[in-house]
């Protein structure tokens, strides 16, 4: 880690802001997570399309950039229906906690660092606080009110359902979240989000070829990569992105915990999904991907870590990773409920802390005054505690399959008749005719006994 | 450290507020209202709905395990991460205590874990 | 950040708190890895020796008097004596826990979750082998109750509390008969102990509010310095005491004991009669006499009240009783009337005679308690007071066995009743409370009559056809039964040594 360079912000730099520095920095963190929103959605229909070979939305705006906001507009224009069962109160603000919480997650997101605005010298920041992560953890969770409570005030079968599930996956992906960033945490040494870009500013230096020092920079990305990965999967859970878009499973549970919902309420819904999207990437690239600091290549000129100029690594840095989650969602099909909790708390969470564990015990043993006899001890100690969880460790035997016999005695009583297990389902006469008409050359000839298979096929 | 600087979180959290209200009281005016007895029913899956029960309904415990579950380990996190900042003043002792804890509620996740209790089918 | 002090901890005084929590841990990791049929093999020896090797440590440390693990918890003599009852009772307990020949299965539920009444809980009444989570869970809550009688501040006992109340609520529901009244029973007992825990976290936020720390010296020295206000520490002790007393089962904080006591299996039912209740004055005790003896002239008119109603309550009750087992807990309610008399003393002879009370007691009701288990027809336990009558025809031995119980319940001589209510009362007298003591003699003479009536009702009426059989207890339980009644026949006749063990062992460290 180097020292705090001269335009890292400092957390003492916080919290000095006359009233329209605030001002100005919350309308600008606003338009960011609306504006990213806006193109956000332009940008995943386009690239999606792209993706299946299909122009996408290209007829609103130059390369169809206004298609999104045309579509609030629309939306808002609907009728706006509360059905009979919908408990209205609940029904009508829970839409807006999502949104609300997807927003204010942003506040303590760092874009940049110390610059003058207006002879007034700040960060590119709208505020920095000790415990800055933890606010953006504490509205992911909050954000989950609105999509069980709108689930709930449905009073609907389907949207309650769709609620509760995505509650469970949006909890169980939380704790693996939360502990992924324990590591960042520890290599950090603090909990503010300044704080933690400052402390990946540091490289080192990797080699050296001809005159030209190749630096691998200090992103916790690539120190502490399972925190990375286990972050990346769990921010996909989060935020209900394919491949874990679950809760909105069209094939089992129509639209989730939307399906009642009309008009704005619906578009909050997806506003909220894709603004938390936006923060969830501005999350990532603060805590894993050295923030608003330039990469290496960059690097070499000596004002790209100042001034205004972070910005837009920064906003590289987020569109790359809205990328991925496009990405993603246009290669990976949806999993199954049960795969993706057992991926949840049976892989992230063993694994984040293993982990955890592994990352502490290595610092501690680096820091440690220990004579070479203890270290030793140690280590063998450590051995012998793997091999002992190992040894212990819960393995599952296999359930021997039953066979179809024993699976159709296990039926209960009162099932469906089940037809005969050596039916033999005769050709269609239509689809006999067919080939027959097909088969000029063979008339007269003998009818073969396996043409019932190839016919079945080509119908 | 003052607390203004949580101001600006409260700020923008008011302007979130203030824009996804407006939104939807917005909607409620320009909004078209065609009043009709079958639309107002629960859309569902677009076939008859299904008769709600009192009280909305039970739903599977599985959903109560998860939230216990999740309460468990949020715990673990909220105390795993003061350890964490202060790791390298903590040392070897901070380390031993946090691996019992670890290992405390791991015995009890590795209960769960072999009764089924993360299953889902 | 770099002068973080940690504490200095002495870990040969926390062995047996550690050894407990430690066994409980492996326990549940024997629930997790070991098969169903071969858990309880483990469970039960694994336990024993948990508790022999904590009972081996809390001798060891025999005359320590110190504080560890900064202040938070103090190692003296009323603490040792107390973990060392704990530990013995918690053995006996653990042996009628552990009994199977009685009742196929064992007294416990094979899947608590199944709905009563359904065709699986069916198949588990009928012998399907009992949850063993049982043993882990007793575990805990006897580790808890260690820490509960050593903490010296209000945070750890707080903890200590949660931590063996939370494994006896459950407990209190893996009745294999009557399931439903078992987890009505538990339900109970959770709400309630809910609220008392709350009223006890409550009480802590007061007392720290008055006098600025949790720990018990430095209360004791806000309250004998006299600052602050006076309205937060009497609200805040009364606090304290609420969630305290509840746990003791003391009037009007006790209607939870007779349905719990009656619901819970009766194995628990032992456990929680003297373990809990050791624990809860030993808690008290250590509140009362390290924490608050400034305010003593406060305090002693309302717990003196209590004490009396509680005798009051518990005598007059047991009398309209028809449940053996609810007789049973309305006279371990009036007993924590008589152990309060003991407490207010406060006097050194006020805690020896607790002490000694505490333990005497203890072991009679465990084996009363194994008694009960004893008498069982076709569907479980038979506790109706009306199925015991003729006992005495059909099984002389249990039928006298229990009614030398009984009268220890009452008082007679040569039972350790006497002596115990003998001591009890000498100290209250000793320390001026002659009114407890009025009091206290007068219910003793009421509560007297049910013991005698259930006494006539065994051995004066003739056997009916619903007279119940008495089983051939197993091992465990005959185990259990004689260490209870040999324990209960000793301390009436030979007290001394007891008596000058916990006379040594009344000194609390500040």
């Amino acid at each position: 880690m180097t020292a705090y360079l001269a335009q890292d912000p400092r957390l003492e730099d916080f919290g000095h802001d006359p009233w329209w520095l605030i001002l100005i920095k919350i309308v600008v963190a606003f338009a960011f997570g609306m504006g990213l929103t806006v193109l956000g959605v332009w940008f995943e229909r386009r690239v999606v399309a792209r993706m299946a070979v299909r122009p996408g939305p290209n007829q609103v705006g130059p390369f169809g950039l206004l298609q999104t906001l045309i579509d609030g507009v629309k939306g808002m224009l609907k009728e706006d229906v509360l059905p009979r069962t919908a408990d209205k109160v609940v029904f009508f603000f829970a839409p807006t906690v999502s949104a609300i919480m997807a927003l204010t997650a942003l506040s303590v997101i760092p874009f940049g660092p110390l610059v003058s605005i207006f002879g007034h010298r700040t960060a590119l920041q709208v505020t920095d606080v000790p415990v800055a992560v933890l606010i953006v953890l504490a509205c992911s969770s909050l954000g989950i009110y609105g999509i069980v409570l709108g689930g709930w005030a449905s009073g609907s079968t389907y949207p309650l359902l769709g609620g509760l599930r995505s509650t469970a996956q949006m909890i169980s992906y939380e704790v693996a979240m939360g502990l992924s960033i324990v590591a960042v945490f520890m290599t950090a040494g603090t909990m503010s989000t300044s704080g933690i870009v400052a402390s990946q500013a540091g490289g080192s230096k990797f080699a050296s070829i001809g005159g030209f020092d190749l630096y691998v920079p200090g992103w916790y990305g690539l120190l502490l990569i399972p925190s990375f990965l286990i972050f990346l999967v769990s921010a996909f859970g989060e935020t209900n992105r394919a491949p874990f878009d679950l809760p909105e499973a069209e094939s089992e549970l129509v639209a989730g915990y939307m399906t009642e919902y009309s008009s704005i309420k619906f578009l909050l819904y997806m506003l909220s999904e894709y603004v938390a999207m936006v923060s969830m990437s501005s999350i990532m690239v603060t805590l894993f991907l050295g923030g608003w600091r330039a990469p290496w290549p960059i690097t070499l000129w000596s004002g790209a870590n100042s001034g205004w100029w972070p910005l837009l690594w920064f906003l590289g840095k987020v569109v790359l990773l809205l990328f991925v989650f496009v990405w993603v969602r246009a290669t990976l099909p949806r999993l199954r409920y049960d795969q993706f909790m057992r991926l949840g708390w049976k892989v992230l969470l063993p694994l984040n802390l293993a982990w955890i564990v592994l990352l502490a015990g290595v610092k501690v043993f680096q820091g440690s005054e220990l004579t070479s006899r203890n270290r030793w001890l140690i280590v063998a100690g450590v051995v012998v505690a793997a091999l002992l969880v190992a040894l212990l460790w819960p393995s599952r035997k296999a359930q021997p399959t039953p066979s179809l016999e024993e699976q159709v005695a296990a039926r209960p009583a009162g099932s469906f008749p089940l037809p005969p297990m050596d039916l033999v389902v005769p050709p269609s006469p239509r689809a006999r005719r067919a080939v027959a008409e097909r088969q000029p050359a063979n008339v007269g000839g003998t009818e073969t006994s396996n043409d019932s298979d190839e016919t079945r096929k080509e119908v | 450290m003052s607390l203004s600087a949580y101001v600006p979180i409260i700020a923008l959290f008011a302007l979130a507020a203030a824009f996804a209200l407006f939104s939807v009281g917005v909607s409620q005016i320009v909004g078209p209202k065609r009043y009709n007895r079958a639309k107002l029913e629960a859309y569902e899956c677009g076939i008859e709905p299904s008769p709600q029960p009192v009280g909305g309904g039970r739903f599977p415990i599985k959903f109560y395990l998860t939230a216990m579950l999740f309460i468990i380990f949020d715990i673990e996190i909220i105390f795993l991460y003061p350890w964490a900042v202060t790791f390298d003043a903590l040392g070897l002792f901070g380390f031993v205590e946090m691996i019992l804890f670890i290992t405390t509620v791991f015995i009890a996740y590795a209960y769960v874990w072999r009764r089924g209790g993360l299953e889902w089918d | 950040m770099n002068d973080l002090k940690l504490p200095a901890i002495d870990y040969a005084a926390l062995a047996p708190m550690l050894i407990l929590f430690g066994v409980a841990c492996l326990g549940v990791l024997v629930e997790a890895a070991v098969p169903r049929a071969r858990r309880g093999l483990v469970q039960v020896p694994l336990g024993l020796l948990g508790l022999v090797a904590a009972l081996v440590f809390v001798i060891a440390e025999a005359g320590t008097r110190k504080r560890t693990a900064g202040e938070a918890i103090a190692i003296d003599g009323p603490a040792l004596f107390l973990q060392g009852a704990i530990i013995v009772l918690g053995v006996v307990a653990l042996l009628l826990i552990a009994e199977r020949s009685l009742e196929p299965g064992g007294p416990f539920v094979a899947q608590p979750a199944r709905p009563v009444g359904s065709e699986a809980d069916r198949s588990q009444a009928a012998g399907e082998g009992g949850a063993t989570e049982a043993y882990p869970l007793v575990m805990f809550a006897l580790a808890g109750m260690l820490l509960f009688v050593a903490a010296n501040d209000l945070l750890t006992m707080f903890v200590a509390l949660e931590v063996f109340s939370l494994p006896l609520y459950l407990l209190c529901a893996l009745a294999r008969r009557r399931r439903l009244l078992s987890q009505e029973a538990a339900l109970k007992y959770f709400l309630l102990g809910a609220y008392a825990s709350a009223f006890f976290l409550f009480g802590i936020a007061l007392i720290y509010g008055y006098a600025g720390a949790i720990t018990f010296s430095r209360i004791h020295q806000a309250v004998t310095a006299g600052t602050g206000s006076g309205v937060l520490l009497f609200a805040g002790l009364a606090l304290l005491a609420i969630g305290l007393l509840f746990k003791a089962a003391a009037a009007p904080f006790h209607v939870w004991t007779p349905d719990v006591y009656q619901g819970a299996p009766t194995p628990i039912t032992s456990l929680m009669a003297a373990c809990t209740k050791t624990a809860a004055f030993g808690a008290l005790l250590r509140v009362l006499y390290v924490g608050f003896p400034g305010a003593t002239w406060d305090f002693r008119p309302i717990i003196g009240v209590i004490a009396i109603l509680t005798m009051l309550v518990g005598a007059v009750l047991a009398v309209t009783q028809t449940d053996m087992k609810r007789l049973l807990a309305y006279s371990s309610i009036a007993n924590a009337g008589y152990l309060l008399v003991g407490v207010l003393a406060m006097t050194p002879e006020g805690v020896s005679s607790t002490l000694f009370y505490l333990v005497a007691y203890g072991f009679t009701v465990i084996a009363a308690f194994a008694v009960v288990t004893l008498v069982r027809d076709a569907d479980g336990e038979a506790t109706h007071l009306s199925r015991w009558a003729g006992l005495g025809r059909r099984s002389p031995l249990f039928a006298g066995v229990f009614t030398f119980l009984l009268l220890a319940f009452a008082g007679i001589p040569l039972t350790s009743g006497f002596t115990s209510k003998f001591a009890v009362f000498g100290a209250a007298f000793g320390g001026g409370q002659v009114w407890l003591v009025v009091a206290g003699v007068v219910t003793s003479m009421l509560l007297a009559f049910p013991y005698l009536r259930v006494v006539v009702m065994m051995w004066l009426s003739e056997p009916g056809e619903s007279t119940p059989s008495v089983s051939v207890p197993g091992a465990f339980t005959s185990a259990a039964l004689v260490i209870g009644v040999l324990v209960t026949l000793l301390l009436g006749v030979l007290p001394g040594p007891l008596l000058d063990l916990t006379t040594r062992a009344g000194d609390f460290v500040r």
